[in-house]
């Protein structure tokens, strides 16, 4: 078991820059997921942990070993790829077997371990199958089991969920974090799914564009976001984000979202730290607003969109949209003007010009 | 006509086709079906009528009036008797067992230096291709020329001996036989390692880097992810190049015209002298097509693996 | 304008049923949804209305009249294709206007019709990209475009978003029913995303093998399912089945009590939303044989898989609650939040 240290990683081909500046730890132990969407560095990050690609600065150290010029066949990490890359010439046995092989276990130790693997796995009758024409779910379980029977220090996942159907990507989501809590590998995992990323790793890396944007445990990233990507981009749907300008009325701070009027009174803290007539923008996540008859954001409802446990109301007008997740049986109908109330504590500024949240002053 | 039509051709069709649909595709290609039989089957049929005769243009009469001139089965069991036939392809099928595995070997070789990327790759890449291309007939010349006493082959020899050779190369039996494997090694090679790279280029990346990351050496991914993967290419490449070694003609016949003596005759130079020469064409026929079915069972053979591969 | 109807329709291939006796009615301008996985007859269903094949039995009706014998080409049905098969070479505008330019309409009516579309769809700013400029929604909204402007009775999609990824997907599905809204058209969705199913169609109709197994209002189905198949086919995640204790008000040996239920006469076995699965600590030093076996923090929500014997059950719990894995859970569901299904998996009513 290892942990990684990645300090000042950068990677570039050509004139694009793929990665700048990464510093991540990842503990001994750890599951982090590295979370972004496609083009953000995070598959470039993960390929230069494993030794595909070598980085153009920076340095990678697995415990306190330095990882430059060490060959991926020596670095001891496991990979499980999108495709998944299984054998297809092969059979399932041989398939799993084929690590062992290469670097020379004995046949009995080899079948042994197959058989262990396969047996957790549950690819025991499959054993003899060609891999060829097997389907995605059961590949996709091979190919992690090819790789953890090699029982690899550090373990990482490129997207391995992204092919597979909704219901066995649930399924698989509680298997795979359940392995690793028994496991105890360092698991990296790369996926563009927040749900994913929220779901399984101890810790989530938010990237965009070759930065390393947030570290933290997907709650804290989740209800702290640094930035409006990270705020954004975390959540089904996302966070709310309405741009406003901070005013003082009645010697409180509000923020004035225009249409829909003035935002409530800000906390303590954060009227603190927002200095007054600045261009902000004013978060605050879809499952926590209520409706109310009192004072609030008033917003026609453009569309009710109900989802069996729950329903999202999409409001707002002229590009502002606006989404509120309810219980099912909130009794709103399309065309209706609602009264939102936001509770203060959930209200999440950000700065208009850089993107990054305004910090609550104590 | 509306866009439905259209549409409707476009990407549905996942399934089957209705029956009424095929037996319509069945009927409308039944034309060029039968005009495709009439010109694969009619030339064989007719070799089929000469090689049961002893015609010849000589005889005065068409070839559709050989059935005058009937011999039944002698031809075919003079062929059998014929020692510079069996010898002829012998000689043919020694050739084929010699250079097929060393073009095979050398094409595999570069293709293995071609296949990741190094200074110039391209440049020796065109450069590798070249003999490809030249006319057999020319090679043939070219060979002929190097391999003279007084060509350059004799004087590269005599400059590393440090005295004058002078090997008579084509008019020596055995060493004749090696000038004409040479040249046809040289000539075929490039495209041994063509199709071979373009087999190698196909191995997915993924399974080759999953491979290195279990730990797997070199040698042992080459063993165990690229041959495999390569080797319904790789049956494709000996079949082609078996198929047409047989054939072999143009080179040898212009290096040595099978000579000496029949040192360097292969089937197709002794049919082409029994035929331009000896004027025999009912014997040539029966030739024919005794190597025709011989050629047939080893591409059916081949073939038949093919599709087993390909269907895994 | 039209209304689409099934008439004991079956489609077979060769010894496959594919599509097996169905009947429905799609009525003028509904969002009608074929949901279920795949090789459940879903596109051989769309085939059928295309014109594409054509029923062994039973009958087909657009707008009241027998098309089992009309080809493709008259029936003026549309089709939104899941690769989206637009021409590369051609810009935004081309693409959209190449149906009628194919059908010789004159360019002075064309231009009307693709300003009109151009309009209800928002698009009008990438008119002169070519596809490999546009992004996956956009692209998706020019291949709808082109299969509107023709004016169509009514629009097929097979899938349509499928390859979008998760947060596109949900934007997508909004705007396809505004779109489907402002034009007042039959839409026939295939989906096999229960989720987006839900969020679009007025009415869903839950297919299983080449049979309908339940039509209805989303929320109609969610609440109501007339089976467990189908209880199990819509919800994220979903709906837990739990084999009642026999001879007793309760399940999972005692551990679910249901004293305060009305259980049918007949039923087996108990289905609880996740949602509706209450999860409390069971205290110290309890012997509840309930266990947590994962918790997943999705933000708003937090999904809590629990492992009770041989049972795996999940619960949805709102927020952001404290509940650490391996420690043990008291469970109880409210009158009316239930379902029950006998031992055929029907459900039962009292």
């Amino acid at each position: 078991m290892t942990s990684i240290h990645l300090e000042n990683l950068g990677k570039t081909f050509g004139s694009f820059t793929a990665l700048k500046n990464m510093n991540l730890e990842i503990a001994d132990g750890e599951f982090v997921a590295l979370l972004g969407p496609s083009g953000c560095g995070k598959s470039t990050t993960m390929n230069m942990i494993s030794g595909m690609i070598e980085p153009s600065e920076g340095e990678i150290r697995f415990g306190d070993r330095d990882m430059r010029g060490v060959p991926m066949s020596r670095r001891g990490v496991g990979f499980v790829f999108q495709n998944y890359a299984i054998f297809t010439h092969m059979t399932v046995y041989e398939n799993l077997a084929y690590g062992l092989r290469a670097t020379g276990v004995a046949k009995a130790e080899r079948e042994r371990r197959v058989n262990d693997m396969a047996e957790f796995l549950h690819l025991t009758p499959l054993l003899k199958r060609p891999a060829a024409g097997l389907s995605v779910n059961i590949l996709q379980r091979l190919a992690i089991g090819r790789s953890a029977i090699m029982e690899p220090a550090i373990f990482l996942l490129d997207e391995p969920l992204s092919n597979v159907d909704a219901a066995f990507r649930a399924v698989m989501r509680t298997e795979l974090k359940h392995l690793q809590r028994e496991f105890r590998q360092t698991m990296v995992y790369v996926t563009h799914d927040q749900l994913e990323a929220m779901t399984m790793a101890d810790r989530i890396a938010v990237m965009d564009h070759g930065k390393l944007l947030q570290v933290g445990t997907p709650i804290d990233v989740y209800n702290n976001p640094s930035n409006v990507f990270v705020a954004g981009f975390l959540g089904s749907p996302g966070m709310n984000l309405i741009k406003g300008r901070s005013v003082m009325a009645d010697g409180v701070m509000r923020v004035d979202l225009g249409e829909a009027g003035l935002s409530a009174p800000l906390g303590d803290a954060l009227s603190r730290s927002a200095r007054e007539g600045k261009a902000v923008v004013y978060g605050f996540r879809p499952e926590h607003c209520e409706l109310t008859d009192g004072d609030g954001l008033r917003l026609p409802v453009n569309f009710v969109e109900r989802i069996g446990a729950r329903t999202i109301l999409h409001m707002g007008r002229d590009g502002h949209s606006i989404k509120g997740v309810f219980d099912n049986r909130v009794p709103v109908r399309q065309g209706d003007i609602v009264t939102l109330a936001i509770d203060p504590s959930n209200i999440r500024l950000f700065d208009a010009d850089t993107g990054n949240a305004i910090a609550e002053a104590h | 006509m509306t866009m439905a039509a259209l549409d409707a051709n476009t990407p549905v069709m996942e399934h089957e086709d209705t029956r009424d649909s095929r037996r319509l595709g069945l009927w409308l290609t039944f034309p060029a079906q039968i005009l495709v039989l009439f010109i694969a089957v009619f030339p064989i049929l007719m070799q089929v009528y000469i090689s049961l005769t002893d015609w010849s243009p000589l005889d005065g009469i068409g070839w559709w009036q050989a059935h005058e001139l009937w011999n039944s089965f002698a031809n075919y069991s003079d062929l059998m008797a014929d020692d510079r036939f069996w010898s002829a392809l012998w000689r043919t099928v020694l050739v084929m067992a010699i250079c097929v595995p060393c073009e095979f070997l050398l094409g595999l070789g570069l293709a293995i230096l071609f296949v990741d990327d190094f200074p110039g790759r391209r440049f020796l890449y065109s450069v590798l291709l070249i003999p490809m291309m030249v006319v057999p007939a020319v090679a043939g010349y070219m060979f002929f020329m190097l391999f003279q006493s007084g060509g350059p082959v004799n004087d590269i020899l005599s400059f590393f001996y440090g005295a004058p050779v002078t090997i008579a190369w084509l008019s020596d039996p055995d060493l004749a036989f090696f000038a004409v494997i040479v040249s046809d090694i040289w000539q075929w090679t490039p495209l041994m390692f063509l199709i071979l790279l373009a087999g190698m280029v196909g191995v997915p990346e993924d399974q080759l880097r999953a491979a290195t990351l279990l730990g797997a050496s070199w040698a042992t991914r080459f063993r165990t992810i690229v041959l495999p993967r390569m080797k319904t290419i790789i049956i494709i490449a000996l079949a082609i190049r078996v198929i047409e070694n047989f054939k072999v003609f143009d080179n040898f016949y212009i290096m040595t015209g099978g000579g000496p003596g029949v040192a360097t005759e292969t089937i197709s130079i002794y049919i082409y002298k029994v035929t331009q020469q000896e004027l025999i064409w009912g014997y040539v026929a029966a030739v024919a097509l005794v190597i025709l079915i011989a050629l047939s069972v080893v591409s059916a053979l081949a073939i038949k693996r093919m599709s087993r591969e390909v269907s895994q | 304008m039209a209304s689409i109807a099934f008439r004991n329709v079956t489609k077979r291939f060769g010894d496959t049923v594919a599509v097996n006796d169905v009947s429905f009615e799609i009525a003028d301008n509904e969002f009608f949804c074929l949901f279920g996985p795949p090789l459940s007859g879903k596109t051989t269903i769309l085939k059928l209305i295309l014109g594409l094949e054509r029923p062994d039995e039973g009958e087909v009706l657009i707008d009241g009249k027998p098309v089992n014998h009309v080809s493709p080409a008259r029936r003026n049905v549309a089709m939104v294709f899941q690769n989206l098969a637009l021409f590369p070479h051609m810009t935004s505008e081309e693409n959209i206007r190449f149906p009628l330019v194919e059908r010789r309409i004159s360019p002075d009516r064309i231009a009307p019709r693709v300003a009109d579309v151009v309009a209800k769809l928002h698009i009008g700013h990438i008119l002169h990209k070519s596809p490999a400029q546009l992004s996956g929604g956009e692209r998706q909204r020019v291949a709808i475009a082109r299969a509107l402007v023709r004016d169509p009775v009514a629009y097929l999609m097979d899938d349509p978003i499928s390859a979008l990824d998760a947060r596109l997907r949900e934007e997508t599905r909004v705007e396809l029913k505004r779109i489907q809204h402002e034009m007042s058209r039959t839409l026939v969705y295939v989906t096999h995303d229960q989720e987006e199913a839900m969020s679009v169609a007025d009415r869903i109709a839950v297919l299983e093998n080449g049979v309908i197994r339940q039509i209805g209002a989303p929320s109609d189905i969610y609440d109501n399912p007339r089976s467990a198949y189908v209880a199990g086919m819509l919800g994220a995640p979903a709906m837990n089945l739990i084999t009642l204790d026999p001879g007793r008000l309760s399940a999972l040996d005692g551990a679910l009590p249901l004293h305060a239920m009305n259980v049918p006469d007949g039923a087996t076995r108990i289905g609880v939303r996740p949602e509706d699965l209450a999860v409390t600590s069971a205290g110290e030093g309890s012997s509840s044989p309930v266990e947590v076996y994962e918790v997943e923090p999705l933000g708003g929500v937090t999904v809590v898989t629990l492992q009770a014997g041989e049972t795996s059950l999940r619960a949805m719990v709102r927020g952001q609650p404290k509940i650490e894995p391996s420690s043990r859970v008291a469970l109880a569901v409210a009158e009316g939040q239930a379902c029950f299904f006998d031992s055929e998996g029907q459900a039962v009513t009292a």
